[in-house]
């Protein structure tokens, strides 16, 4: 078993200010999910699904680990 | 972050419980203290809390709904959820543990039926409590 502590991180933010700032309620109808859970996704409060995590990168048309990176530290 | 649909009903669930068993549990403990052990005259109370529940419930949810345009539950509300109701849930088992224990020592009934009922709110109130902190600290 890994004895490592999982970051994840997204760029949801930046990837709505690349789309003409998005709102984040528009994403949140796109994906299916409140703007709230956008919201808490953004701030890293909450980590998604797969299958909502694969909606979002839908979205955006970029692959998913283009839109959440995780790293690794002990 | 706005409050959600969802999270305000959390809330209102959570005053309604606090305020319509909280009524009921200081009026009971007047009566117990009074020394009525009538199991019928605590059901009486209870329907009449339980009414004065589903009233600030049904408010609340209106002016509410008034307010903000409920949006349905998503993954994240589900869990959320879910992860309160495991931490709250070991409440009830104490309550029932307690009554078991109560009923060994034949200890009249209506201090039984008050004490799983006290459990039962707890463990409620508790689940409130947690859902509204996942909601604001995250998960």
């Amino acid at each position: 078993m890994l004895q490592t502590k999982a970051v994840i991180r997204n760029r949801i933010r930046i990837m709505r200010f690349d789309r003409g700032e998005m709102t984040q309620q528009q994403l949140a109808d796109l994906v299916g999910v409140s703007r709230q859970t956008i919201n808490a996704i953004e701030s890293a409060k909450y980590f998604p699904s797969l299958e909502v995590a694969f909606r979002i990168s839908l979205v955006f048309g970029k692959p998913l680990d283009e839109v959440f990176q995780c790293e690794f530290t002990k | 972050m706005g409050t959600s649909f969802e999270e305000k009903s959390i809330w209102i669930q959570l005053a309604a419980m606090v305020l319509g068993l909280g009524t009921y549990f200081v009026l009971a403990g007047k009566m117990l203290a009074s020394g009525v052990r009538e199991v019928p005259a605590f059901a009486a109370l209870f329907i009449v809390a339980s009414v004065f529940m589903v009233v600030l419930l049904a408010a609340g949810h209106i002016v509410a709904a008034i307010a903000s345009k409920p949006e349905g539950r998503d993954e994240r509300d589900r869990l959320i959820s879910w992860r309160a109701e495991h931490n709250s849930s070991w409440v009830v088992a104490a309550g029932v543990c307690g009554a078991v224990t109560c009923m060994a020592f034949g200890i009249a009934n209506v201090w039984t039926a008050n004490l799983l009922l006290l459990c039962l709110a707890l463990s409620e109130v508790l689940g409130y409590v947690l859902r509204l902190v996942y909601y604001r600290r995250g998960l």
